[in-house]
């Protein structure tokens, strides 16, 4: 191995990439592009719900039920209509998410100390949103109902008004949320857009490199030369994983200050874990471009060993703990979950190398599996 | 220029016979590929298997107690956090020690039960019960909470309850609400209909840009473009068989997904009709391929395209709707998302699978993706033919 030939092509490779300005530009502007885009528009709060009512009742104590679902800013009042006839089209069409029906007789029946069912109809078609909705809804209820009974044991008891409230709910619940006190999905997306999006780009960098000079023919000007294997894989990605680590730092800086994800970790070993990371992402490039003949199907396995587990099996959008032992299994094949972890330790947690270390063990590994396989798959002299 | 009937049909047959057989080249061309070929079965076949296999439901979420009573009625509280929500990681000895384990993520959510809980519940004094749940993955800690409040909630509820005298016979005669609700099109929320769906709905989106954007690119790269432009074709005879060979090949594998895996493994219903869902199908990948074309003549080579590829794809996937709600999106966003092809074509195809909606009640989404259709592809084709005509 020697330093001044691996330099030299790493210059190459350097001068190549430089030489071809569209590309040099999309490789800085597409992961901040990413991070700008998904950052302000991937929210997974579920809010403003649209819902309409069927109020059979139109009494002073149905208005005043409805009333908190209107005002809520979990749910947006769509309005009245006449039948349950007519909550169908309106579902289908994806107008209303969730329907209120309120039965004939409401109040009297409450107010004459019998139980009311109010049938609530909800779109399951998106099953995460279908949860929260009825999450919501259960809370309204438990609310009123905790009304209902503190006037009821008032009146039965004899006892005031507040005492009955207070035995009406006699088991408070004080919530606290760690890491991420105002469960704002921004903090933590923001955090893991990271994750995401040095997943996505370094390979796509990468993996068209080494296939080009493979379809152009160049590479045999590689294979004729004296350079050997181990020098031609790193002088080839050194370029590659240097712009990962410019883009991580850029990505880095617009978490935190473009949109306020606090930093809690150490930032040398953030840098360092994040090292490690975008050397395995680059290392899937080149694995991927070391197996394919040509350049479409590079792309496409790219898009099979990146985008796919990213925005499946990383904990982005969908929590690993809720997973399938299948599905878990195939998480924990891609490098992407164990950055997730290091990545939200970091940043919302405050954790540091103590908790995170079999992460970046895991990382480690990877990477040299990775770099293994690749030196092990590529030859100068091609069978074929 | 205006010869006879017999002379234009001719011309017609001619101009079809060559669209017909550049469609065949592109055919084989593409078969060539085996990696590909493998690869596109994948992603059909394989990769909407496993999507099934995830989801976005809290399922086994590890509670850990610290609970400083020890009674009987802090016990059936405890015992009330059962699966699929939740699962009992065991006590610990002092807050701390719980403390550590959501720290190390080995729990996601921390229980502690006062001391003279139960002493305090008996003698109608408020108590309350504290919940530290991990919020750093959104999705799970606002479901978690959600869950947990709901349990205690109903726990102190049923103490009242039977303090009052209140068994389950005379309970309707207490003036509350019965909330009953019922889940339309996916009665059991079932994740397996959800995702599978949405997996082969975002790579019809992949193939229809990548493919035919690779297709032109790679002709442009190699200079065989230069071979098929001094040819008698037209650029639209050039340009129109790489679309239509990829759709054949998208619908295909759709077909294929649709029927062995989200129907055969997963039961996902098809209410609607299929020949609407097929149509659509086609016209969506007609529309984005129009967005593909598009980059194929900005890009030079395949680097540029793949990148160009991604920055058009990831925003199109995750800012469809199936993901994030459309109605929760910042103001700005949700007039973008109207622009995107992928969000008609999730509302429909959710709509025709699960909802059983026909034209009457979708007409305006396809209405949407049919004018982005021709805006996008009649764009993609001007550029093409400036390029090259």
């Amino acid at each position: 191995m020697i330093v001044r030939r691996i330099v030299a092509l790493a210059y190459k490779e350097w001068r190549e990439i430089l030489r071809d300005r569209l590309f040099f530009t999309l490789a800085f502007v597409v992961p901040a592009a990413l991070m700008l885009v998904f950052g302000y528009g991937l929210t997974l709060d579920v809010e403003r719900i649209p819902f309409a009512v069927v109020d059979q009742d139109k009494s002073a104590m149905s208005r005043d039920y409805l009333h908190r679902y209107i005002d809520s800013r979990y749910f947006d009042y769509k309005g009245d209509v006449a039948s349950e006839r007519e909550i169908e089209p309106l579902l289908a069409d994806s107008r209303i998410r969730l329907a209120i029906v309120i039965p004939p007789r409401f109040q009297e029946s409450l107010m004459s100390g019998r139980a009311v069912a109010v049938q609530t109809l909800i779109d399951g078609t998106f099953p995460f949103r279908t949860a929260s909705s009825k999450g919501y809804v259960v809370a309204i209820n438990a609310a009123f109902n905790s009304e209902l009974l503190g006037s009821y044991i008032s009146r039965r008891l004899g006892v005031s008004e507040e005492t009955a409230q207070a035995m009406a709910q006699p088991v408070g619940v004080q919530l606290r949320y760690l890491y991420n006190q105002e469960v704002k999905s921004v903090w933590s997306i923001a955090a893991v857009l990271m994750m995401f999006v040095l997943m996505i780009t370094p390979p796509f960098l990468t993996a068209l490199g080494v296939v080009r000079e493979k379809e152009n023919g160049s590479i045999y000007n590689i294979y004729a030369s004296t350079v050997t294997r181990g020098e031609f894989l790193i002088g080839k990605l050194t370029p590659y994983a240097a712009i990962s680590v410019i883009n991580f730092l850029v990505l880095w800086l617009m978490a935190t200050q473009l949109f306020g994800a606090p930093f809690k970790g150490d930032p040398l070993f953030f840098f360092l874990a994040s090292v490690i990371y975008v050397t395995c992402t680059t290392g899937i490039g080149l694995l991927v471009s070391l197996f394919v003949r040509t350049q479409v199907a590079a792309m496409m396995l790219t898009v099979i060993v990146t985008i796919v587990p990213s925005v499946l099996y990383s904990g982005l959008l969908v929590p690993i703990a809720s997973m399938a032992p299948g599905a878990k299994f195939e998480a924990h094949l891609f490098p992407a979950m164990y950055y997730t972890d290091i990545v939200l330790g970091s940043f919302l947690k405050g954790v540091g190398l103590e908790q995170l270390w079999g992460k970046v063990l895991a990382l480690l590994i990877y990477a040299v599996v990775l770099w293994t396989a690749s030196f092990l798959m590529f030859h100068k002299r091609p069978k074929s | 220029m205006n010869g006879g009937p017999a002379e234009n049909r001719v011309r017609l047959y001619l101009w079809w016979s060559r669209l017909a057989a550049m469609t065949a080249k592109e055919l084989i061309q593409f078969g060539r590929d085996t990696l590909l070929l493998i690869a596109i079965a994948y992603l059909f076949v394989f990769d909407t298997y496993m999507a099934g296999n995830v989801g976005m439901q809290l399922n086994h979420a590890v509670v850990v107690v610290h609970d400083a009573d020890h009674s009987a009625a802090s016990r059936e509280l405890v015992y009330r956090f059962r699966p699929p929500y939740f699962k009992l990681g065991g006590e610990v000895l002092d807050n701390r020690a719980g403390q550590r384990l959501l720290d190390s993520g080995q729990a996601l959510v921390a229980l502690d039960i006062p001391p003279h809980f139960e002493r305090d519940i008996l003698q109608g004094k408020p108590t309350d019960v504290q919940v530290q749940v991990d919020a750093s993955n959104t999705v799970l800690g606002f479901l978690a909470s959600s869950y947990a409040a709901q349990i205690i909630g109903q726990y102190g509820f049923d103490q009242t309850l039977a303090r009052l005298g209140v068994t389950e016979r005379s309970m309707q005669n207490v003036p509350m609400i019965r909330d009953e609700h019922r889940v339309w099109y996916n009665p059991n929320q079932n994740d397996a209909w959800f995702m599978p769906i949405a997996e082969l709905l975002t790579v019809i989106t992949i193939m229809a840009i990548m493919l035919p954007a690779a297709a032109a690119v790679r002709e442009k790269e190699r200079g065989t473009i230069e071979q098929l432009l001094v040819s008698p074709l037209t650029p639209i005879q050039i340009l129109l068989p790489k679309v239509i060979a990829m759709t054949l090949v998208i619908l295909l594998g759709t077909a294929v997904s649709l029927f062995f895996v989200l129907h055969g493994m997963f039961d996902v219903p098809m209410k609607g009709s299929l020949v609407l869902f097929f149509a659509v199908t086609a016209l969506y990948t007609f529309t984005t391929a129009g967005l593909g074309l598009y980059i194929a003549t900005i890009a030079r080579n395949l680097a540029q395209a793949a990148m160009l590829a991604i920055l058009v794809l990831m925003p199109m996937i995750f800012l469809s709707g199936a993901w994030t709600p459309p109605e929760a999106m910042p103001a700005g966003m949700r007039e973008a998302m109207v622009l995107s092809p992928l969000y008609h074509f999730i509302e429909m195809g959710y709509g025709i699978l699960l909802k059983g909606a026909g034209l009457d009640v979708l007409w305006d989404s396809l209405l949407g993706l049919a004018l982005l259709g021709m805006v996008i592809f009649g764009f993609g084709v001007w550029r093409f033919k400036r390029q090259f005509g």
